[in-house]
């Protein structure tokens, strides 16, 4: 692998995303929400301190599974299906670097971008919190705003993955739009109503949550900002006895891991033998 | 007889560049390239000339390493993919369509990069470029505020960055008016001169109608039918364009008898 070409390509995406609507859009609504839900949720932070897990740190990690993810698929879905349609993608895949150098690249310079746009977010919300949190509170919102850069790289790299199987720009769009909403609504609800009936049990809802990268996201943030496992009701009960809270800290990361790396070597695989 | 404009340094005579041996593209049923076979010394310049859906855009394609063909194709010597990891290809599709919000700076830049060079000042990033001065658009200015053509001479700048051995342009010309024209053939010549080879795609009627002036550019026009090749020899040797409505075979467009395919 070119680490040269790895950094070009990367700089080239960062640079296309970011002055790009989607991301300049995405990022304002996202710090706007973010302060709004920070500010709604100040009062009880400001007395069960943010490592209770508080309405407000709730809000956020709703807000970190949602808005990054959407961006990052979209971003993604976007990048080498319109490189394709507007005919660049040949004139950079003959240029000295592999396959494999372009998808890494474009992986990183639109994972800078979601960064970015978690960053404002975030950031904003650190500003208003700095006032009534303290240190273990910024370590937890610290360890949330981690766990929400893992789950853009997650949803970057499988945007990417859609990207070079899908046939047209158009259809990839509306792949990762429809795959978002999957991981972020449906599958939940599809869980929650034959979790009894199929007798799921909790093992069955862990390996849901396994399966799932924006739901392991989720625990992974409840996870870090500062709670144990019970804080996940019956099911983190489950995990406190089997795995214990460090294990399923490990367990959801190496989900995260694996579906970044299967993404990537999707789009690789995609890119190298399909038509650009 | 082909018309050599150039008497190349004795070695580079003999290193053959590009050999293409029957190559066959098929999209479905349809066949695109049937048993193309051509060979390109170093310093050679050719025009790949043919009707809208010949071949020519697949042929470079294939060569550029973009798609899959059954038959052969080496560049000095290797399998085209690996060719262009190489940096031995520079290409210019027929249609590309460069991102509106950087700036022709970026564009340059970017590519350098990937061709190893590293130009910080604009001077560099201009110097990068082995094009006449004035051919490139401001470097300051966003792509989304050039017309078609400058656009088009931006992406052709792109695809000669970094002076690569073997240059594939898929209808260079296009979009381009007379001054750039001039200037890209220019380039062309001063390729020629440096010893880069090039294998340069051309509509049929607008190479006829220019035969006499593209002769001093190119030294073989290789016409393209159907996907097969039906003449390999001088640019002069093709014949006017028919007149407007009139239809004549393929075969009327050249002057003198078809020299072997591929025979140099």
């Amino acid at each position: 692998m070119s680490f040269r070409a790895v950094t070009a390509v990367a700089g080239w995406e960062f640079r296309l995303a970011v002055r790009g609507r989607l991301v300049m859009g995405t990022a304002l609504t996202f710090t706007i929400v973010c302060v709004a839900a920070t500010l709604l949720g100040l009062r009880s932070l400001s007395n069960l301190g943010l490592a209770g897990v508080g309405p407000g740190t709730a809000a956020l990690i709703n807000l970190a599974i949602l808005f990054p993810p959407l961006m990052g698929l979209m971003l993604g879905a976007n990048s080498l299906s319109s490189a394709r349609e507007r005919g660049l993608l040949p004139l950079m895949l003959v240029q000295p670097l592999s396959r494999l150098d372009h998808v890494t690249g474009v992986v990183l310079g639109l994972v800078g971008a979601v960064w970015l746009t978690i960053g404002f977010g975030f950031g904003a919300s650190a500003v208003l919190l700095a006032s009534v949190a303290g240190t273990a509170d910024v370590a937890g919102l610290l360890a949330i705003v981690a766990a929400a850069l893992g789950v853009g790289v997650v949803s970057v790299a499988l945007g990417v993955a859609i990207s070079a199987l899908a046939g047209s720009r158009l259809q990839a769009l509306g792949l990762s739009m429809g795959l978002w909403f999957l991981f972020a609504f449906a599958i939940d609800l599809v869980l929650a109503g034959v979790a009894s009936g199929a007798h799921l049990g909790p093992f069955g809802l862990f390996v849901g949550v396994l399966l799932n990268p924006l739901e392991a996201g989720r625990v992974l943030m409840v996870l870090a900002s500062g709670g144990d496992a019970l804080t996940l009701g019956p099911f983190g009960a489950y995990l406190n006895v089997t795995v214990g809270t460090v294990g399923a800290a490990l367990a959801v990361c190496a989900s995260l891991a694996t579906w970044t790396g299967s993404s990537v070597l999707v789009a690789w695989a995609g890119i190298s033998r399909r038509e650009p | 007889m082909r018309n050599r404009k150039r008497t190349p340094a004795g070695d580079a005579e003999s290193l053959e560049m590009l050999a293409i041996s029957e190559v066959r593209k098929s999209f479905g049923d349809r066949v695109v390239l049937d048993d193309v076979s051509l060979q390109l010394k170093q310093g050679d310049i050719a025009l790949l000339v043919g009707a809208n859906g010949s071949g020519k855009s697949t042929l470079l394609r294939c060569v550029a390493g973009l798609t899959g063909f059954e038959g052969n194709a080496r560049i000095l010597g290797a399998d085209p993919r690996v060719a262009a990891r190489r940096g031995l290809i520079g290409y210019l599709p027929q249609l590309v369509a460069l991102p509106e919000p950087v700036t022709v700076g970026e564009v340059i830049a970017f590519f350098a990069r990937l061709r190893g060079l590293s130009p910080r000042r604009p001077a560099d990033i201009a110097a990068a470029v082995s094009l006449p001065d004035g051919f490139l658009p401001p470097l300051e200015l966003s792509i989304g505020t050039l017309s078609g053509g400058m656009r088009r001479r931006v992406a052709l700048a792109a695809a000669l960055i970094g002076s690569p051995p073997l240059v594939l342009l898929d209808e260079p010309a296009a979009s381009l008016d007379e001054e750039h024209s001039a200037s890209l053939w220019e380039t062309m010549q001063a390729l020629r001169a440096a010893g880069g080879t090039a294998l340069i795609a051309m509509p049929l009627l607008v190479t006829s109608l220019l035969r006499h002036d593209l002769a001093n550019v190119a030294d073989r026009a290789v016409l393209l039918d159907h996907g097969r090749v039906i003449h390999d020899g001088s640019v002069e040797s093709l014949r006017p364009a028919p007149a407007l409505g009139a239809h004549r075979p393929m075969s009327g467009l050249v002057a003198e008898p078809a020299m072997s395919v591929g025979a140099r």
